[in-house]
Parts: structure tokens; sequence; C-alpha cells
């Protein structure tokens, strides 16, 4: 492998990288505060990307993208508030067996009423214009779109954090991760809380599928596609921390575009990325940056 | 005849449901023949190869429902291991001519070995890592049977056009012939759940780490049956590939796996057979509905699941049941039928019976007065916090010896150590001379050592009697027996120790229904029933009345004496330990500060200073 094919596959990896901190950000905080591992969380983000689709090539790739993204936001917010208020309340004291059936038949349901609404084609995205075309560095070509996915993973990781560390709301998630009880003892609302949560995490599941639309055909199997890597990345990385989805996400990201580089190893390139979580689990079975759970 | 009088009700029902179905699913061929005469739109052969699929998906399902009924794990790996069954029959016939039934033997083998390795890498994590470890490990195989990976899978057209043999060249055959094989598989299945070994998994569901105290190596049976489910996984995957023909990549797709979730689920997860009605229930409803309406089918199929989930937990099986509750609802009565354990139960132990029980006394492994259990330089540490430093201890046979110190004395984290359930980080245990230091919980609970935790650890939705009969079982090493009553075993002894700590009304309750104190009086007794050498009581009557709490402690002391156990207690109630220790640790922030006869601790000033001083400070107040 020459430095010019290693600069352009490691900057692919970050590409990946980018949507799937994204989105498994959201799966991740879901879970820190509500214990629950939400199954749908790939299928919101299938729902934001079909409707990023739809804007960019109905309203033109400038004000369709952003559009999208504000109206996608709104739409897969509002079906978090909805599903957290109707399913997930009913099912917080029960087995995860419940949890996980529970928001696996969201999923199911979630994807035939996709297919339903929007068809079984795949449909491109395209790039907003301030963000199409390419750049060339040394002698390589490289997608402005790709730089413009890893500025707002960043942006957004700053975000979370601040979110997280400097506001009174993060500082209650922070509380509900240690002892929700506790924290419902000491006066806040711990159901609109959750709602909260939830409808954040929501809005990270459409911001990735918003921002992963124009690199990829957008599908009516990419909420499982999704779903299993941010697994993968969550598991790897420790369920619940922002920074283990940050570093899960850049090694998922990484082995992905390497795998896929080498064609010997392009069938096997998701074959690898579970490997790793297998590896991981077996040495600590609670991730590299989750806390061990009695 | 005794024993059919004997069922309750709702097990009567349960047999009828079960023949009548068995009935129904042995005439579809003729009456699809019948309703072929009456009908002319109507397919006899369309309708036998129906239910041909529903008796695949029965099977498949109630392999299922062996994890996600019996044992409480949601495995996304179950379709890969169904589909694997496919490609066996399916490769053998095409690379190696191997005809299709004899692959149909093959096809179970091979799916055991995937499923016990894979298994054993999934294991590696409980309950959602485990989960999630399944769906990774299903990805993996459906990648590979994708991207035909080694050349041989056939790729994402997979394999087709198997022969089928002459014998069963005919559809009426061919159900019977599948029939044969799904009844044969289902009966091995059902003796098993019936069994000790299905008791040990019906314990682990409800409570592992209850499961680990009374001696089950709780991993080695979810391996087994992890196993065991993928390997008739297999057989249903086998059998598909025989009357289906073919095999292909997307049987192992991870969403597949929502076929027998949805069918468990609608059937009922709670009954063995509730499973394969929900088959023939679900191929029925997926013949209306999926081919006018294949979009609008995964939606039903997820309403379904969260209609199951949110509504009626028990599927179709608790129909009955919820309409009862129903109808007492709308009466405006109690919905259930809440039978209320007063609590006091302790307060009816007949002492001279406990003593009388055979099932409670130990093989005696050391001599009276012997050092039995020998604690050396223990300690462990969790972060900055030293909770137990150095501690020397010996616990002679024979003895009462209780431990004793303020909160955070390090008292609990002894007994952790002691039963495995944590790690030391130095030190040595040793139990009738034997190494136990880290051993895990079943190894030390088999060597001998019982015990009670503070908090109660029961079998919440097993009944009050199957919590001793299955501690009974667990100690004594039969739950590897996979056929047999469970609930037979150890009834009489499980009885007769229910009747003499005065649980004895309440045998067929859920365990988790009872009062508080009853569910201490049922730790305590499951901490008796193990016939342990050695008891650990960890503050045996938290939560106990004073009259409770004197009647519980006579019990222990009598058990104890006439039985030869050894008992290790913690207890914060002085009365309760002067009473009943013949020896006294005390403890004092993760060490021993001194150790004597209750009256040498009683007169050490030490001991006033940092404990009973608190105590009598407070009695003043």
């Amino acid at each position: 492998m020459t430095a010019s094919q290693l600069l352009l596959t490691t900057m692919g990896g970050l590409t990946n990288a980018a949507y799937l901190f994204i989105v498994s950000a959201g799966l991740s905080l879901v879970f820190g505060a509500l214990r629950v591992i939400n199954m749908a969380h790939g299928s919101l983000y299938m729902i934001a990307a079909f409707i990023a689709a739809v804007a960019a090539n109905a309203l033109g790739a400038g004000l369709g993208f952003w559009g999208g993204l504000v109206l996608a936001i709104a739409v897969t917010g509002a079906i978090g508030a909805l599903i957290e208020i109707v399913v997930l309340r009913r099912v917080y004291r029960e087995e995860h067996l419940v949890q996980l059936l529970g928001t696996y038949a969201l999923t199911l349901i979630i994807a035939g009423l996709v297919r339903l609404i929007f068809g079984p084609n795949l449909r491109n995205t395209p790039a907003p214009a301030l963000f199409s075309g390419n750049f060339h560095l040394a002698g390589d070509s490289y997608s402005v779109y790709s730089m413009f996915m890893i500025v707002a993973a960043i942006a957004i990781a700053a975000g979370v954090y601040a979110m997280l560390y400097r506001t009174p709301l993060g500082r209650n998630i922070r509380a509900a991760v240690s002892d929700s009880e506790l924290l419902s003892a000491s006066g806040v609302n711990v159901a609109r809380l959750f709602t909260t949560v939830f409808v954040i995490g929501a809005a990270l599941a459409a911001l990735g599928g918003v921002i992963v639309a124009p690199s990829q055909a957008v599908t009516a199997t990419m909420d499982a596609d999704v779903l299993v890597l941010a697994f993968a990345i969550s598991v790897i990385g420790g369920l619940g921390s922002i920074v283990g989805s940050a570093v899960g996400s850049v090694i998922v990201g990484l082995v992905i575009s390497f795998g896929l580089q080498n064609g010997s190893t392009n069938q096997f390139a998701l074959a690898f990325v579970f490997i790793i979580m297998v590896a991981v689990l077996v040495i600590r079975p609670w991730g590299l940056f989750g806390t061990a759970e009695q | 005849m005794i024993a059919v009088l004997r069922l309750t009700r709702d097990a009567r029902f349960r047999w009828a449901v079960a023949a009548l179905f068995i009935a129904f699913a042995a005439a579809i061929p003729p009456l699809a023949g019948l309703n072929e005469l009456a009908n002319p739109d109507a397919s006899a052969k369309f309708e036998i190869f129906l239910g041909t699929e529903a008796l695949v998906l029965a099977l498949w399902a109630v392999s299922y429902n062996l994890m996600l009924g019996y044992s409480g794990m949601v495995s996304f790996a179950h379709a890969a291991y169904y589909g694997i069954g496919a490609y066996t029959v399916a490769l053998l016939f095409q690379k190696l001519h191997l005809p299709v039934l004899e692959g149909l033997l093959v096809a179970p083998l091979v799916t055991a070995v995937f499923g016990l390795v894979t298994g054993m890498i999934a294991l590696r994590a409980v309950r959602l890592y485990f989960s999630l470890l399944t769906l990774a490990i299903s990805q993996v195989l459906f990648s590979l049977a994708f991207n035909d990976a080694g050349g041989v899978t056939g790729g994402d057209n997979g394999v087709h056009g198997l022969a089928v043999p002459d014998a069963l060249n005919d559809y009426t055959t061919m159900y019977y012939f599948v029939g044969a094989v799904v009844a044969l598989s289902l009966a091995v299945m059902f003796i098993l759940t019936r069994s000790p070994f299905g008791a040990a998994l019906a314990a682990i569901r409800e409570n592992r780490e209850r499961a680990r105290s009374i001696g089950i190596n709780v991993r080695a049976y979810e391996l087994a049956v992890f196993t065991i489910a993928s390997t008739f996984a297999g057989v249903a995957g086998g059998l598909f590939a025989v009357f289906q023909q073919e095999a292909y990549p997307e049987m192992l797709y991870w969403t597949q796996n929502a076929q027998p979730v949805v069918i468990a689920l609608l059937g009922g997860i709670g009954s063995f057979l509730g499973p394969a009605i929900g088959a023939f229930v679900y191929t029925e409803l997926s013949n209306l509905l999926s081919t006018k309406f294949s979009n609008q089918f995964d939606v039903l199929l997820g309403a379904i699941v969260l209609a199951v989930v949110l509504v009626a937990p028990g599927g179709l099986a608790s129909l009955p049941r919820l309409f009862t509750t129903l109808r007492a609802r709308l009466r405006d009565q109690a919905a259930d039928e809440v039978v209320e354990s007063s609590g006091e139960s302790i307060e009816r132990a007949d002492l001279a019976r406990v003593v009388r029980i055979e099932a409670i006394h130990a093989d005696p492994i050391a001599e009276r007065g012997e050092p039995l259990l020998v604690v050396e330089g223990l300690s462990r540490s969790f972060g900055g916090l030293r909770a137990v430093q150095d501690v020397n201890l010996v616990v002679h046979a024979g003895d009462r010896h209780a431990v004793i110190g303020p909160n955070g004395a390090g008292k609990s984290t002894l007994f952790n150590l002691i039963t495995g359930r944590l790690r030391p980080d130095a030190g040595r245990v040793t139990f009738a001379g034997r190494d136990i230091t880290g051993r895990p919980p079943h190894v030390i609970a088999r060597a001998g050592i019982g015990r009670a935790f503070q908090i109660t650890m029961i079998f919440p939705k097993l009944t009050v009697r199957q919590n001793l009969q299955y501690a009974m079982l667990a100690h004594r090493g039969l739950t590897v027996r996979p056929f047999g009553l469970a609930d037979r075993m150890f009834r009489d002894e499980a009885m007769e120790l229910l009747e003499a700590v005065g649980l004895g009304r309440y045998p067929e309750l859920a365990a988790g229904q009872l009062s508080h104190g009853d569910q201490r009086a049922i730790e305590l007794a499951i901490s008796l029933a193990l016939g342990s050498r050695l008891v650990l009581l960890d503050e045996p009557t938290a939560g106990m009345s004073a009259f409770e709490t004197q009647k519980a402690m006579d019990l222990v002391r009598r058990v104890a004496q006439e039985k030869r156990l050894t008992l290790l207690f913690c207890e914060h109630d002085m009365e309760v330990v002067f009473g009943t220790a013949r020896t006294v640790t005390v403890m004092h922030m993760g060490r021993v500060l001194t150790q004597g006869t209750p009256d040498d601790v009683r007169g050490n000033p030490d001991v006033q200073k940092v404990y009973l001083g608190e105590l009598e400070e407070e009695a003043v107040v």
C-alpha cells in the first residue's frame, strides 16, 4: 500500500466514522440514561435519510439539504417522543428481554411503513452546493462532502459534550445515568427528562441519517445495516460512553475502509468488525470505556 | 387416573388444548381434501404445503422458545442456525450428491457444532451484551453465506433444485414425514423442559445469582441450552431444505429471527406447545395477508409483537386468564385472585419437624471442633476503598460463629469472598481442607457452603415448593439429568421443609407473591434445603419483627444443633448474636478487631468503643 493509498483509505475510514459516531452517540446516550437498548434507533436514522433524499430532490441541492435537515429532525424527534411516551414508559421496569422485543417490534413497523411510503427503490441525494465537488491534496482527489461529514461529526461531538457537562440538562442526564431513582427523589421530573433524552437520541439518529444521505444510496435496509454497526461500536467502546462511541466509531470506520480496500478481504470487511467486537468483549465484556454492570 | 385428577384446572386446560392441536395437525391432509371437494377454489395440495411449512416453523419456534421462554435469553443468531441447517442439506446434495434425507441427519450435527462454538463466544457476556454478540455472530455467518465465502455457498443465489426422494414425492406423505420428525423433536424438547435440567434453566432465568449459590454452573447450562436450541434449529432448517428444495442466504439474516420470536410470543412463551400452535396461526395469517400486502405484513408482525409485549405478555396461551381478569375487572372485582400471605409464617414453624427432615442432613466432612473453614490473609479493595484487609478467621465444625461490626465493616464483602461472588485480591480460603480461593460460586456451593443473602434472593415466579425442590436438586448435582420429572423429585422433602418452617399453606403460590417476611423465610429455607455442611447467613432476620426474629433464630439454632451444621452469620441485632453464637468475630474498617466467646467480646473495651458503645448511645437516645 502506497502512502497516497494509505491516506485515501484513512480518509474513507474517518468519513465512515463520522456518520457512525453521530448515530451511535445517540444510541449510547439513550442507553446510558434510560438503560434501554433502542433497536429502533436505526429506523429513526432511515426515516431521516429518506426525508433528506426527498427534500433534496424536490427543493434542489441547496435549500433541500438544509430544509430536509430541519424537517428530518422535527419529524424524527416527534416520532421519538411518541415512542418514548407510548412504548418505552411501559417497559422500563420490565426485563431487558421485553425492552428488546418491544423496540424490535418498532423496527419491523417502521421498516414496513417506510417501504410503504417511499417505495422499495433506492434514492440518491445531491450534496448541498456549498460542499459539492472535490479538492486535491498530494496528488489525490477528495470529496469536499467527506470533509464536511468529518467536521460535522466533530462539531456534534463537541456539542454533545458541552450539553452533558455545561448545561443543567446535562447534569440531570449524568445524574440519571448513575441513579435515576435518587434523581427523582430530589425533585427532578424524570419522566420528562427521559423523554427529552430520547428525543435528543432520535435527533442524533436524524442528523446521522441526513448527513449520510448524500454519501451513499438511501435504501429500505439501511436501518438494519447501521444498527448492526452502531451496536458493534457501542459494544467495542462501551455502552453509555460518548468517548467510547467516538473511539469505537473510528475503529469500525477504519476497519471497514481498510477491509474493503483490499480485493481479497472485501467480502469479510464486516466480519472483521465483528471479530474485533468479539475480541473486545472477551477481554473487557463491558467495552473499552464502559463500566462493568452488576 | 389419580394423577389426572390431581391436575389443576389450568393444567387440564393445557392438556386438552394440546390434544386438540395434535388431532388437528394430524387431520390436516384429509381436512384439506374434504375442503377441496366441497369448495372448487380450494387446493388441497396448497393447504397441505402450508401445513408442512407451519410444522417446520413450529419446530423452529419451539426450539427458539427453549432459550426465550425457558431460559430468558434473547438470541439474534437462531435464524443463522436454521439457515445453516438448510445449507447443510443443500450443499451435501449439490457437492457430494448425498440424498437429502441423509443430509437431514447431518444437519443437526453441523448446527450443534456451530451453536457450541459460537455459543462459547456469545456467552462470554450476559443478558444484553449476549444478545448483541449473537447479533454480531449472526451477521458474520450471513455475510459468509451471502458473499460466497470459500466459493461453496452459491453467493446471493443460494442453492436450488434439490431432488426429493421418490417416497416423499407426494404432498401428503411429505406432510406426515415432516410431522413425524417435528413430533419426535418436540417430544425430546418437552421431556427436557420438565426434567431437572429444565428446572436449572428456570432457576437461571428467575435469578442467576441465586442459581449460582445453589450450585448451578450458570454458563454451562446456558451453553447447553444454546447448543440444544441450535441443534433443533438445524433439524428445522434441514426439513425446510427437504420440502422447499432450496437454501438461500436471507434465511440467515438477523431480521429473520422475527419469525420465531413472533410465533413464540403469539403462542405464549410460557407454554411448551404455545409456539407450535402459534406457528399454525402465523402461517395462516401470513398466507392471508402477505400475498396482497407484503409491505403491510411487516407492520402487522411488528404490531403483533408490540401488542403482545405491552398488553398480553403471555401470548395466546394467556388469553383465557386475560379474559377472566377482564371479566373480573368489568364486574368491578379484584383483577387477580390475590392470595395474601400474612408474613407471619415463621411464627408457625414446627421445630420438631424440621429436625426430622433428612434432606437437610449433610455428610460430615469434618469432625466436631476441627477447623472447617479457614480464611488466611484475605483482602479485597474497591478502587481506593479497602473493604476487607488481611482477615484471618477459623470456623470450627459444629460451631455457631457470628461476625459483627458496624455498617461498612466488611462483613458482606467477606461473605462474598468466601462464597466466590467476589474474587479476593490476596489471601486464601480453605474449606474442609480444600483450597476454594477464587473458585466460582457454584463450585463453592457444591463443596458444601450454603448461603442466605442479606437481600432476598429467591426465584420469584417459581412456586414456593419449587424454590426448595430445585435447590435440593441443584445442590445434589441432579440438574444435569435431561429426563425425569423435576416436579416429582424431592417433592415430599420440600413439602416437609415448607410445613416445618411454617410455609405449608402456600406451596403452589409464586414465591414473589409472598410478603417480605415470608420471602425471608423462603430464603432461609433454601439455605437449609441445600443440606450444606456450612451455612452462611447474611443478616438472616433483616426486616423481620421481633417475634419472627426470635422464632427464626430458634429454628436456625435448633437445626444447626441437631443436624450438626456449622453456622457463620452476620447480624446487627445483638440479642440475636449473643443468643445464638458461641464464637463472635468483630470486624471494623475491613479488619478483624477481636474474636472470642460472646462474653469475651462483650467485655472487650475496644469493641465497646467502636461498636457496642455506639449502640448503647443510640439506645439511650
